[in-house]
């Protein structure tokens, strides 16, 4: 291959081959070492095309670099014991590399693409980040122009000009093109068959913090302080016509145990299904809510106060669990739900349960005593405990490490910690002074959405508060976390917030519809384009009875036969134009001799064609020579017919017509 | 042999079916992984695949391109033609396209013609037989954007490309003496005697014998003398078209000979300054002299076709005082 072309080559691939291999940094499929001397090797190879010297590694050359490598790959496979996909993406950083070394043809150029693409397809199928999105988008971008190119490339034998490449492909067809491709790429991603439950789920699902601290069943308080810090997606929360206050208090579950800085639920009360709302389609007059959860460890349901109904989506359920609280059929993936809120009323959580007062820590217990004193009033009681906490305390995500449980050396020493210290304090010191009190887990306040009616809860959201029945009216939501530990209710951002936000969103969206998208959702949407169509046939079959639907049914069946009727007739015109009038009447003469003869000979010269025509029909003689000469002296001899030839030819032709018909 | 000129308007490549291939090794690994990162892959590849389909379309029938001949065209020579090519789209340029004629050794690269863009080029061709050429072997190729498929188009004749016969030397017939003209009138003519007429411009069929080298260096262009006829000489060349068999490749072979025999008797004589005259079956060209006949006879030879024997016109009648020289 000449080395102009060669280097036509090296450089057309070569961009595409130094973005390939990156995501496999972040996803640990390939070493940091490994992708770091096959960039430079890259560099080198493009480089030295770019000299107009590009190399060309000889078979020998190859081969030895190929038997060491499989000697490495053994080493790596034996006693390095990386994965699989390490071990692969090593494999085919090597091919890459050597290929473009060594491109002697058109094939080997098509080879190092094919590779090339193979690593592509290990980057893309192991990257679970937002951010590969923008890899997809540089793929694309890349390869199209590699392609492009290549296309072009296939049809030279030696260098093309340097022109050649810089012009393909134009910067309006290559947008147009992969702005097409995205669009007919998203109806394709998601009709495309899913056989299986998606393989990699969004990243936070594994993230031990965050499950622990959601476990319901059991709650520790430093485990939730991770998952406060953390920026993941809980939930997303949409209300049409909301009472954002009324809603962004979000329950998940309430503990009445507490031992050693961990929160559990008591046994007898974990499978007693009392008050919690039933799954049934929500009725009309109730204000809808629906939620998209991304599901924690034991699946149990964000709920806000009120809900009188709940409705599952995509076949799966719920069951009811003691004090309200709901659990979703086991599984790993997301979750959409409706719950439907009656007339706003005092908040109140569902169910009886309390802490035991004799469960309290001696230490909590005493110390209510000294902040509380004589007072037996509840109000008053709660009062006094959180002007204390309050006052003496301090929120951080970050309390000293505890010595012994974490709770009373929160009291007693650091005071210092987050909302579930805080909350855990006040529900175990009321309880202490014989007031029903427990723990709430869930999520406070959110979000909203950039172009939606919606709130996205994160983990900085999650948020612990107490429930305690102070005057004998059930359950009320008591918060004594200072203000300055509250998240936000609804964060309505500056530019740079929604800026902020859109990342978010679309993060949100990468999780739950690109990689967590699954066979339900799927069915989901075939299920809603379907109920779309029956409405919209619906409203078709409501519009046949009135007669202006009629006349526009007419109007459009004329409209659409008048069109079709005037492209035949274009088309008709514009194949019939093509063709010069001097040869439309001879042609018209050979079909009138076919037509008396029966078989008209491609081979007969016009000549011929008159003599014939004229033994025929003896008073076509003039016409038809006429007509042949006019042929003649148009075809053959260049010469152009005037407007009175051209008519005289069309009343010959019609004479002839008629003479024989 | 590999024909260079292609006989389909659309075709996959080596790399398409790749193409296809990778779509379905990749659809196989999606389905049985369910990998949303290999269903995004493999919803790019297809969307790529029919985007891919649309942009070649547009590009390649976007384009029109026609061909003239510059001069005159005998067949196996090389001869000029004109290439003039149009972008027809309102929007987007067309690009990667290569000119594919038989007379060229390879592909030709065109370079990318924006909206409504007119570009001629001229380009060197060979045809490989006489005759008449309306649909020229020739057209624009292209594998943009991705080369998963060829695509072709056929070029239009802006006229048809008459193909002369490529002269076979033979032994020149005898002209006629000059009382052969039947007592038809003397036409003072130019031609091949010894009087110079004139002195003009070389044109094609002149004799190189009549270069006036002297006056050519003079003017720094070529120079012939034109000489007065010495004598009248008409003299018809006949071609016998009709045959036993039209489709006999041997007959048809005799008759390709034929005619290019009589094409280079016909030129020698015309050189020569003779009254030519060419009939065959159902053909006739008029004896005359000069250059435009010299057009005429070829033009005629170029055209002229087999017919069947059983009932192919006779010869036209000849003139009083014409000879008649049948070619075989």
């Amino acid at each position: 291959m000449d080395a102009g072309l060669r280097r036509a080559y090296v450089e057309t691939l070569a961009p595409a081959a130094a973005v390939a291999p990156l995501p496999l940094y972040f996803t640990d499929g390939a070493s940091a070492k490994a992708i770091a001397v096959y960039e430079l090797a890259l560099a080198l190879l493009w480089w030295r095309a770019r000299r107009g010297r590009p190399a060309r590694l000889p078979d020998t050359a190859l081969n030895l670099a190929g038997l060491a490598y499989l000697l490495l790959l053994a080493f790596e496979v034996s006693v390095l014991h990386h994965g699989l996909l390490r071990c692969v993406s090593h494999l085919l950083l090597f091919t890459a590399l050597a290929k473009l070394a060594s491109i002697k043809s058109a094939g080997e150029a098509r080879t190092a693409l094919l590779v090339l693409f193979l690593l592509t397809l290990a980057a893309a199928s192991s990257s679970t980040h937002v951010s590969s999105l923008l890899y997809f988008a540089a793929m694309a971008l890349l390869a199209f122009y590699a392609l492009a190119r290549l296309a072009v490339l296939a049809d030279f034998e030696e260098a093309p000009p340097e022109r050649v490449l810089r012009s393909v492909p134009t910067v309006a067809v290559s947008l147009a093109g992969i702005v097409g491709a995205a669009l007919l790429c998203v109806p394709l991603f998601y009709g495309l068959p899913r056989l299986k439950g998606p393989y990699a789920i969004a990243p936070f699902r594994l993230e031990d913090g965050l499950s622990t601290a959601l476990a319901a069943d059991r709650v520790d308080l430093e485990s939730f302080g991770a998952a406060k810090r953390s920026d993941r997606v809980v939930l997303r929360l949409t209300a049409d016509a909301a009472d954002w206050k009324r809603i962004v208090r979000l329950r998940e579950a309430v503990f009445t145990e507490y031992r050693g800085g961990v929160w559990t639920r008591r046994p007898s009360l974990l499978r007693q299904p009392t008050g919690a709302p039933r799954d049934l389609p929500l009725p009309p007059g109730l204000e809808p809510v629906r939620i998209d959860l991304n599901l924690f460890a034991k699946g149990f349901l964000f709920l806000p106060y009120g809900v009188e109904r709940l409705h599952v989506e995509g076949g799966r359920s719920a069951y009811p669990l003691a004090d309200g609280l709901l659990q979703a059929s086991p599984g790993r993936r997301a979750l959409t739900y409706e719950v439907g809120l009656g007339r706003p009323a005092p908040v109140r959580g569902a169910g009886s349960s309390a802490i035991d007062p004799q469960t309290v820590p001696r230490e909590i217990a005493e110390y209510a005593a000294s902040v509380v004193g004589d007072e037996k009033n509840p109000p008053a009681v709660y009062a006094r405990i959180e002007s204390r906490l309050r006052r003496d305390f301090i929120y951080s995500l970050e309390p000293p490490s505890p010595r012994g449980d974490p709770l009373v050396d929160f009291v007693l020493r650091s005071r210092a910690g987050h909302c579930e210290y805080f909350a855990s304090a006040a529900a175990l010191m009321l309880a202490s002074r014989g007031i029903p009190a427990r723990l709430a887990t869930g999520s406070y306040g959110g979000e909203l959405g950039l172009f939606s009616r919606s709130i996205v809860v994160r983990g900085g959201n999650l948020h612990a508060w107490v429930e305690a029945d102070l005057d004998g009216t059930g359950f009320g939501v008591l918060d004594p976390t200072p203000p300055a530990g509250l998240p936000e209710a609804t964060s309505h951002g500056s530019f740079l917030r929604s800026i902020a936000a859109l990342g978010r969103e679309v993060e949100f969206f990468y999780d739950r519809r690109i990689l967590g998208f699954e066979a339900l959702d799927q069915q989901r949407f075939f299920e809603a384009a379907r109920e779309e169509v029956s409405g919209l046939t619906q409203t078709a079959s409501n519009w046949s009875s009135a007669w202006t639907a009629r006349a526009i049914r007419r109007g459009i069946e004329v409209l659409a036969v008048g069109g079709a009727l005037l492209i035949l007739a274009r088309e008709w015109r514009r194949r019939w134009r093509r063709v010069p009038p001097a040869t439309r009447a001879y042609v018209a003469l050979r079909e009138l001799l076919a037509r008396r003869v029966g078989f008209v000979s491609a081979a007969t010269p016009p000549v011929e064609v008159a003599r014939r025509l004229a033994r025929s029909m003896p008073d076509a003689e003039d016409d038809a020579a006429a007509v042949v000469e006019a042929y003649c002296a148009n075809a053959f001899g260049g010469r152009s017919l005037d407007s009175e030839t051209e008519q005289d030819l069309a009343r010959r032709v019609r004479r002839l017509r008629r003479l024989a018909s | 042999m590999t024909r260079l000129i292609p006989d389909w308007e659309i075709r996959i490549t080596n790399f398409g079916l790749g193409y296809i291939l990778m779509c379905l090794v990749v659809a196989i690994a999606a389905t049985n992984t369910g990998n949303n990162g290999l269903y995004l892959v493999l919803a790019g590849m297809l969307a790529s695949m029919a985007v891919s389909g649309v942009l070649s379309r547009r590009n390649v029938r976007g384009v029109s391109c026609e061909i003239e001949s510059i001069g005159e065209v005998v067949a196996t020579r090389p001869a000029l033609l004109r290439v003039r090519l149009q972008n027809t789209l309102r929007t987007g340029t067309a690009q990667a396209l290569f000119f594919l004629h038989e007379g060229l050794p390879g592909p030709l690269w065109v370079d990318p013609l924006k909206p409504g863009e007119r570009r001629e080029i001229v380009v060197e061709g060979r045809f490989p037989r006489r005759g008449v050429v309306r649909i020229p072997d020739a057209g624009l190729l292209s594998r943009f954007p991705m080369g998963l498929f060829r695509k072709y188009r056929r070029a239009i004749a802006a006229r048809e490309i008459v193909v002369y016969p490529l002269p076979e030397s033979s032994r020149v017939p005898e002209a006629p003496p000059e009382e052969a003209r039947g007592g038809r009138p003397h036409a003072f003519r130019r031609g091949g005697g010894f009087d110079i007429r004139t002195l003009r411009d070389f044109g094609p069929g002149d004799d190189p014998r009549d270069m006036h080298w002297k006056q050519s260096a003079r003017m720094r262009r070529w120079i012939v003398r034109e000489r007065e006829a010495e004598r009248d000489r008409a003299v018809v060349l006949t071609v016998d078209n009709a045959l036993g068999d039209p489709e006999d490749p041997a007959a048809l072979d005799a008759l390709e000979h034929a005619i290019s025999r009589c094409a280079s008797q016909a030129l020698v004589l015309l050189s020569r300054g003779g009254e030519v005259g060419f009939q065959a079956r159902g053909v006739r060209v008029v004896p005359q002299t000069g250059r435009p006949q010299r057009a005429r006879v070829l033009d005629a030879l170029a055209r002229l076709e087999a017919v069947a024997r059983d009932g192919a016109p006779a010869f036209p009648s000849l003139r009083r005082g014409d000879h008649r020289v049948l070619v075989t």
